[in-house]
């Protein structure tokens, strides 16, 4: 098992640096000059060259690249924002936990009700609920979230004005964007759940608990749902990932100042460090979370398990 | 999964409920008497708070809190002494200050005359404030003693003093910028009435009263700016009394405010300028009839109303009536849709052309370029809008790749050699804010003079001349100037605007 | 429609044409199914006849009659520029359809391809293309999808370019496996047997073979694409006006979403209907193409 997972890291590495070598690609042909950006249309063209040359621009693409990754591999640093002149691990480290609060309770909301949902549907299937609970599921499958967001908005803090709408301080706070972020997933693990209690449902294993008497509800939790909890976790996982990738439209709508939003605004003024630093971090996010994933498959189906050895 | 699990999941289930059912509750309102603090909504969060790594209003914004600079403008936009105690012009180029005795830090120490030497000389040879500072000779600084020093300029710069009031001019402690290094931008001392507390990045700055601060004590402890970047939330957000002080009000939330009764609205036409821009040097732009026809063809009432909706003043001229030497009876041009198909077919293009019109991405721009588009449509210029992201749109502008643009152009103080220099003169062709690529060698002479000759109704003879020839030649079209628009709760008092979008909020007091 | 004309085309070497009927027949049974069908033929018909059917230009501005809630000479009311929202959104299909299919287009050609020859040869090519595609998918596709628009520039385009090569290696795992699964199957030994070269093979037999998973994760991708290029142009990337996007359209109108929520409303409900149509479409086609068919 140790050994599997030393293995899964080890892949790591050369996704990811061919993920940094995909960014610093398209960033260098990425159209317009940091220095430029930086010191804004009012600055004299020998100030703009002057930190052109200290940011080390003026340096071919390879040495670039070369000089980045040396940073990164031997001094473990992500280098320095070009616009705030911070170290980018710092801005990263000041953005990312709300980006991982706002992923976590979207997930948290689409887990807490598409479970449940889910479960129902399918003991109940075809029944008012199943069909009603679907309907949404489907619409809720085809709602941009940004629209979902500034309909909340406009219902709860502008109407109602029950909830704010902006910010991410607290549990007050983190609802809507929560809704809005999770409202697909929701739908999408509602879907899940339901499809595959009914493909368990009717293997041998459900009839024979139900021969030998046990209890409905015993039936559905303990035997159905256990064994439909695979494709449910994976699918639980696939939607986290997604969702700290997804998050900027989110963090856009409520003013949250996460890592997709940082991630844009760096893109924009051409902060090729932060770009760089931001990109790589929501990519090892996101391939931590699939390889825990794994890992859960095997710890919940012994049958996976032994092919790890 | 167990009983156990699902026992769990419930318990969740139903912790989560109450949670939001809890969360509905609360709120209140505030009471005036009692507050000690002031809660202000940004639309972004500052870049650094380094006054020599950024050049930034949001940056100077909160600097303006934490930070002193040695001179000020009074209320009649004279320079007047502030951390300096005085201060002469010794010759065209030569400075010399003195400081105010017994000015503390944030962090205990006392102002130096090497801490101001430092803090120019540092600003002097920084990128991001070259624009401002550039001119300072770093190797001229001259220690004359405890309180005084001399520096030089590379050459004669009549606009100078004003500069030197804006936060890239704040004083700075040497001892605390060389200690913190890098993290500098992290951890700002200075002498203002606030001092630096914490900064949650893209969120919050939180600022505690100095309670040795040199001037007036504030009348509040605590002051916190949040970043809030969507201006639909703000309002939200002082609506729901959950700030005290809201900048950049969107134009259709002018009206919301005004009618609340809780609420006040607060504004001031600021120094920017929007122009419709032609690239002078293109086909067929360089004919002077092509921009008459095109100023004729263009309703720019009726444009900045419907971008702006009432928020911002229509331009009529280069640049702002807020800077010194404006001149209001220059030139002026109708909307005259005939003379503007004359003039086009007196240049040879009766059936009019096909052209780009660029923009970036904010959205104000974007909507005057669609009615620019349509309005032109009517005397047979066909315009395609492009619209650019800001980083390509600056390097296009600067290899004179456009046909026509729209671009804000801001003078950074009250003299109006920032504010025409740049988007006029030579030596910024292109590179430097003149991107209409516009060369008029009289204008040019002119700028130059104006930069060196004194105050006196001679310079103002230079600039006027120069407005003069800029309406005749109309390299750009003016659009409109903008508008610093602050919503406050009515008990927020003596919130002094000024039109560079960077405001002294410690001077705030709270009643009713 | 075009899925039945591809399906048509790729089973018919193989399969006789009562398995494409059993499809039909399946599908047909399929309400929701045949629901959304029906909406999407609207809208391409919308898409193709926009200009008869709108009863104004989509850039025909009046500034005397900007945010007329809906009535009955603009029955989705008028936007900031007094343009008519119901002419926005029919020539807006027109946007959305395109960018989705070619989006679409884009991504099958190119995974397909790639999947197709991975999975085929297996061994180093195919660690080669899987790893890249590994690499692909570890960056999210919506930051994927910004970072290629930001680098090619904003262009109606660029924008189909951006999402199409970012939803790349989800049609190249797929072909990928399907691959795996059909090339030790008889009819591709026999015509390995009979030395037709390789590209031969793939072209003439696997791919067609492997058409069902594709035909359906590009029905579910086209609504997903839509999606995902409304989001890009959301946050202002993309889209040139007065371009009637759907996204830019609900970009531009949040401003005024306090007094005239209609101007997000309806480019909403758009994007919503048609990402559903799509949705069930593909559900039904996965339902009907094969029972067994998971994800």
């Amino acid at each position: 098992m140790i050994k599997y997972i030393a293995r899964r890291l080890l892949m790591l590495i050369p996704v990811l640096l061919g993920v940094t070598f995909i960014v610093f690609t398209m960033m260098y042909i990425t159209p317009g000059d940091p220095a430029r950006l930086v010191l804004g249309e009012s600055a004299p063209e020998e100030a703009v060259e002057a930190l052109r040359e200290e940011m080390g621009l003026n340096d071919p693409f390879l040495v670039q690249y070369f000089n980045y990754m040396k940073n990164l591999i031997v001094h473990r640093d992500l280098g320095i924002s070009y616009v705030t002149r911070q170290p980018v691990m710092q801005e990263i480290v000041a953005a990312f936990p709300s980006t991982l609060k706002l992923a976590g309770s979207a997930v948290l909301f689409a887990i807490i009700l598409g479970i449940p949902i889910g479960i129902i549907s399918a003991v109940k299937k075809y029944s008012i609920f199943d069909n009603v609970t679907m309907a949404f599921a489907l619409i809720g499958i085809s709602m941009p979230v940004f629209w979902l967001g500034l309909l909340l908005i406009l219902l709860f803090s502008v109407k109602l004005k029950m909830l704010p709408s902006s910010g991410y301080a607290s549990f007050k706070h983190m609802i809507l964007p929560a809704v809005s972020l999770g409202a697909q997933s929701v739908a999408i693990i509602a879907r899940m759940t339901r499809s595959s209690m009914l493909e368990v449902s009717g293997q041998d294993y459900i009839r024979t608990a139900r021969a030998k008497g046990q209890k409905e509800g015993t039936v559905v939790l303990k035997h159905a749902f256990r064994n439909a909890l695979i494709p449910i976790s994976t699918s639980v996982g696939l939607q986290f990932g997604s969702l700290l990738g997804g998050a900027v439209l989110t963090e856009t709508i409520f003013s949250i100042p996460g890592i997709g939003r940082l991630m844009v605004d760096s893109i924009k003024m051409r902060d090729f460090p932060l770009v760089q630093g931001s990109v790589l971090v929501i990519s090892v996010a996101f391939c931590i979370v699939n390889l825990l994933v794994d890992l859960y498959y095997a710890y919940i189906d012994p049958r996976v398990k032994t092919q790890y050895k | 999964m167990s009983k156990q699990t699902i026992k769990k999941i419930v318990f969740v289930l139903t912790v989560a409920l109450m949670l939001t059912a809890l969360a509905g509750c609360g709120g209140g309102q505030t009471d005036v008497t009692e507050k000690d603090e002031l809660i202000v909504a940004t639309a972004y969060d500052a870049k650094s708070l380094d006054p020599h790594a950024v050049n930034e209003v949001a940056a100077s914004n909160v600097m303006l809190q934490i930070y002193n600079t040695l001179v000020v403008l009074d209320e009649n936009g004279e320079v007047v002494p502030s951390l300096a105690e005085s201060f002469e012009q010794v010759d065209d180029v030569t400075y010399k200050f003195t400081i105010r005795k017994g000015v503390k830090f944030h962090n205990g120490d006392e102002v130096t005359v090497e801490d101001a030497v430092f803090s120019l000389q540092r600003a002097a040879t920084s990128p991001a404030v070259a624009n401002l500072f550039g001119d300072i000779d770093p190797d001229s600084f001259e220690i004359i003693d405890d309180t005084s020093f001399t520096f030089q300029l590379k050459g004669a710069n009549t606009g100078f003093l004003y500069n030197l009031v804006h936060p890239g001019a704040s004083i700075l402690s040497k001892k605390a910028v060389e200690e913190a290094g890098d993290n500098y931008a992290m951890n700002p001392v200075g002498t203002g009435p606030f001092k630096f507390v914490d900064w949650k990045k893209g969120d919050r700055i939180e600022l505690e009263r100095f309670e040795d601060y040199f001037g007036e004590k504030p009348a509040f402890s605590k002051m916190t700016i949040r970043a809030i970047p969507e201006a639909t939330n703000r309002t939200i957000e002082l609506e729901s009394g959950g700030v005290d002080v809201a900048y950049d009000i969107s134009a259709n939330d002018v009206d919301r405010i005004e009618e609340n009764e809780d609420l006040r609205l607060n504004r001031l036409v600021d120094n920017q300028t929007q122009y419709l821009g032609f690239n002078n040097q293109k086909e067929p732009f360089n004919d002077k009839r092509v921009r008459h026809a095109i100023r004729y063809a263009l309703d720019i009432p009726a444009i900045v109303d419907a971008a702006w909706k009432g928020v911002g003043d229509v331009a009529i001229g280069p640049m702002s009536p807020n800077i010194n030497y404006f001149k209001a009876d220059i030139k002026q041009y109708e909307n005259n849709i005939e003379k503007a198909k004359e003039l086009l077919a007196e240049a040879g293009y009766p059936d009019g052309f096909k052209t780009k019109l660029w923009t970036n991405e904010r959205q104000e721009r974007i909507d005057m370029a669609t009615i620019i588009q349509s309005q032109l449509k009517e005397i047979g210029i066909e315009v395609e809008v492009e619209i650019l992201e800001w980083g390509s749109y600056l390097e296009k502008l600067g290899n004179g790749e456009q046909e026509m643009f729209i671009i804000g152009w801001t003078g950074q103080s009250s003299d109006p050699d920032l504010a025409l220099y740049g988007p006029l003169s030579e030596e910024t062709l292109g590179a430097g804010a003149n991107f209409s690529f516009f060369l008029n060698d009289r204008v040019n002479e002119l700028l130059l003079q104006g930069r060196r000759t004194p105050d006196s109704p001679e310079r103002e003879a230079i600039y006027h001349e120069i407005q003069d020839i800029f309406a005749e030649e109309l390299p750009w079209i003016p659009l409109c100037h903008g508008e610093a628009v602050v919503g406050t709760q009515n008990y927020v008092k003596n919130l002094e605007l000024t039109p560079f979008g960077f405001h002294p909020l410690y001077k705030i007091t709270f009643g009713e | 429609m075009a899925e039945a004309n591809a399906i048509a085309k790729g089973k018919k070497e193989n399969k006789s044409n009562s398995q494409l009927m059993g499809v039909w027949i399946r599908l047909k049974k399929n309400r929701l199914a045949i629901f959304g069908l029906v909406i999407l033929i609207l809208l391409i018909l919308m898409a193709i006849f926009a200009d008869i059917l709108a009863p104004y230009g989509y850039d025909e501005q009046n500034l005397q009659n900007t945010f007329q809630t809906p009535n009955l000479e603009h029955p989705f009311g008028t936007d900031e520029f007094g343009r008519d929202i119901l002419s926005r959104i029919i020539y807006g299909s027109r946007i959305s359809l395109q960018v989705g299919i070619i989006a679409v287009g884009i991504a099958v050609i190119i995974g397909g391809f790639l999947g197709a020859v991975a999975g085929y040869f297996s061994g180093k090519v195919d660690n080669i293309i899987m790893r890249c595609m590994d690499v692909l998918l570890s960056i999210p596709q919506m930051l994927l999808a910004i970072s290629i628009v930001a680098a090619l520039g904003n262009s109606l385009a660029n924008l189909m370019i951006a999402v199409g090569v970012s939803s790349i290696p989800q049609y190249a795992r797929i072909v990928r496996a399907s691959v795996i699964s059909i090339k030790n199957q008889e009819f591709v030994e026999s015509a390995k047997a009979t030395g037709s070269n390789d590209l031969r093979i793939i072209f003439k037999h696997v791919i067609p073979n492997c058409l069902a998973p594709v035909i359906v994760q590009a029905t579910l991708g086209i609504g997903l694409a839509i999606l995902t290029a409304a989001g890009l142009s959301f946050i202002g990337l993309g889209i040139k006006p007065p371009t009637p996007e759907w996204g830019a359209m609900l970009s531009g109108g949040r401003m005024y979403i306090r007094d005239y929520p209609h101007l997000t409303l309806f480019p909403g409900i758009a994007i919503v209907v048609t990402i559903f149509a799509f949705n069930v479409l593909g559900d039904g086609l996965r339902d009907a193409l094969d029972p067994k068919l998971k994800q």
